[in-house]
């Protein structure tokens, strides 16, 4: 890889998305009257319920699945969601971590330049997309890492992935391509 | 069966005749008169007949009549906008594949009438005909973003590979526009279109050499090139004392918000050139740019290339004056990181950014997860700082809004660490207070309904 960089490229991890199953039934009227910092949602059959540390906001479904979003790592994404099983197993429900995955991970990035996103899309289309009437980034998708970069103007990128490994690969490849996009000014 | 040699299960008797009743055959006992048996009423195949009802009745198969519509829609769109015979039969080709795409075949009406516009958009992006999604949407009478999402979803099904809207190739459709020849307007107000172009299509090329152009909307930078190019023919006092408002009524077009944004920062960018035109003694400020356009415009690569010069030397002239300086200030920065994680590939710092990083290893791509206490902040300047340091950069990078350093709330979290019991706790109302809360609930609920 091209090694003559010798700033650091921060990658960092705004939101982690991961689901889990209580394998078991769970009455959310009796979570939203007994649980502090809950919030029942009658009409879409869930209740949201926001833990203080880690920052995490949980919908609960009565099925017993779960989403958990907030996180800023898949740690603290885990360690969030088993702090969850345990609140509702003191609720009095016959609780059983299982199927915990982590689903989406999204990441922000910055390059140290700007980048010229016409010439940027031209040189790699269609795996980048560029509407400026519609949004102001480029979009570019990477197949087989399943992640999703949106380039701004500025140099920074947005970065949606199923993990945080893919993120920092996604970022990886996307690099050497932006760099040779920062339009020269002298003519 | 024959009616010998059966006996009615009803009497029992021998005496069984056949007594059709009109078309079925049935075998009736003559005592008692019960049916002992009858045949099938008709002679149909098992499991109904080979050919099917509709294919019997089937004319040969015509297009779907909305198809049809669809297809006069596209041609009445191409028709208002002018375009070739080319472009009118490539819009009809990729309407009809789309129409009976799978993923088109059963969307509501108007996403198939979105359809249409689409398809005469993709159609002139390829053969090079500028006109913008705007255009579209103002005849569809739908919403941009609509718009947009259906023409992506197109692209996308049907793999066509069309070329990016170039802003400068729009401009002349978009002065055309403008009422402002001799004809609408009073003769010191007009202006001849084929100059206004002109002079806005340079405006147009210096603004996307110049960073304002990229990743922002077409219309607003060209109404504020349009605006600026007018004034700048003839920059009269009289013209110059015209707001883009009162431009925009003459003209009878309508005013965007964001053109006049553009148009401080055009003319930020003018006053940057303007400065480096050897022959002007006073200093250049957005008021009086305007009478300096035209010799900017006509000499702006010169400029360009001054201007960068210029620059580079102020620049190097500062960083050698700051070396004199003390030794670089050490990054006590790392006071506050930012709370969320970073995951840092490059180690390599620059000769100011010592901080508490465990590793200071050499140049290595593998990105690694370091520790919290790693200096975001720091590393937040350069980004930040690069802006400042060029010349001519995006906007927004150059006038970047402050962060905020957030604290940071916690260090190495694992995942599979020990839940205290006390901590779940806090997340559980006591007996108490869930039957205060019921109360309270019940209570509101009851107020609720003698409202009401």
């Amino acid at each position: 890889m091209d090694s003559s960089n010798d700033e650091a490229l921060d990658i960092i991890i705004t939101n982690v998305v991961a689901t889990f199953r209580t394998r078991c039934h769970l009455n959310l009227r009796t979570i939203a009257l007994e649980g502090t910092n809950v919030i029942y949602k009658p009409e879409v059959g869930k209740v949201l319920m926001k833990l203080r540390k880690p920052m995490i906001t949980a919908s609960i479904w009565s099925s017993g699945k779960i989403i958990c979003t907030g996180a800023t790592s898949e740690d603290e994404a885990k360690l969030g969601a088993r702090r969850l099983a345990r609140c509702l197993q003191k609720l009095g429900f016959k609780v059983r971590f299982s199927a915990f995955k982590v689903v989406n991970v999204l990441a922000v990035c910055s390059m140290p330049f700007a980048v010229h996103l016409i010439d940027f899309t031209k040189n790699n289309r269609p795996i980048a997309s560029y509407e400026p009437e519609l949004h102001p980034a480029a979009t570019y998708r990477i197949k087989n890492l399943k992640a999703t970069i949106q380039v701004f103007s500025t140099g920074s990128l947005t970065v949606t992935g199923p993990n945080v490994q893919n993120v920092a690969t996604a970022v990886e490849q996307v690099y050497p391509l932006l760099f040779e996009c920062q339009k020269p000014l002298c003519k | 069966m024959s009616a010998a040699g059966m006996r009615c299960p009803a009497c029992g008797s021998t005496n069984i005749v056949d007594d059709d009743l009109y078309s079925q055959a049935q075998l009736v006992c003559v005592d008692c008169g019960s049916v002992v048996s009858e045949g099938v009423l008709a002679n149909d195949p098992v499991g109904g007949s080979d050919v099917s009802f509709s294919r019997t009745t089937a004319v040969a198969k015509r297009p779907c009549a909305n198809l049809i519509k669809g297809q006069q829609r596209v041609k009445a769109i191409c028709r208002i906008l002018m375009v070739n015979r080319e472009i009118e039969d490539l819009s009809q080709t990729h309407y009809k594949m789309a129409y009976e795409h799978k993923a088109f075949l059963k969307v509501s009406l108007q996403k198939k009438d979105i359809l249409t516009g689409c398809c005469v958009l993709v159609s002139c992006r390829q053969l090079n005909w500028p006109i913008t999604v705007g255009t579209i949407s103002c005849l569809l009478d739908a919403d941009s973003m609509v718009v947009g999402a259906i023409y992506q979803e197109m692209v996308k099904n049907l793999s066509i590979e069309a070329p990016i809207i170039n802003v400068t190739d729009v401009i002349e459709a978009h002065c055309h526009e403008y009422k402002i020849s001799s004809l609408d307007v009073p003769e010191e107000l007009a202006e001849n279109s084929r100059d206004l172009t002109k002079r806005a299509v340079a405006l147009v090329e210096l603004a996307a050499d110049s960073w304002i152009v990229t990743g922002r909307k077409p219309i607003p930078i060209m109404m504020a090139a349009t605006y600026l190019a007018w004034q700048s023919l003839k920059p009269n006092k009289h013209r110059l004392k015209f707001s883009l408002d009162k431009f925009c009524q003459v003209a009878k077009v309508k005013k965007l918000k964001s053109a006049m944004t553009r148009v401080a920062e055009i003319k930020e960018v003018l006053c940057k050139l303007g400065k480096e035109i050897p022959w002007v003694r006073e200093t250049v400020t957005p008021d009086n740019v305007i009478q300096l356009v035209e010799c900017i415009l006509q000499n702006r690569y010169a400029l360009l290339r001054r201007a960068m010069r210029t620059h580079e030397d102020a620049l190097l002239e500062e960083s050698q004056a700051s070396c004199a300086e003390a030794p670089p200030e050490s990054s006590s920065q790392i006071s506050e990181c930012a709370d969320q994680t970073p995951i840092t590939s490059f180690v390599k710092q620059n000769g100011s950014n010592s901080d508490g990083k465990e590793k200071p290893g050499d140049v290595d791509y593998n990105p690694r997860v370091l520790p919290e206490h790693s200096g975001t902040q720091e590393s937040q300047n350069p980004p930040q700082n690069w802006g400042k340091r060029v010349l001519f950069a995006p906007p927004c990078v150059i006038h970047a809004k402050k962060r905020r350093a957030e604290q940071p709330e916690h260090t190495d979290v694992t995942g599979d660490e020990e839940i205290s019991d006390s901590e779940i706790d806090s997340y559980i109302r006591t007996p108490q207070e869930a039957r205060d809360f019921a109360l309270m609930q019940q209570m509101l609920s009851l107020s609720d309904s003698a409202k009401s």
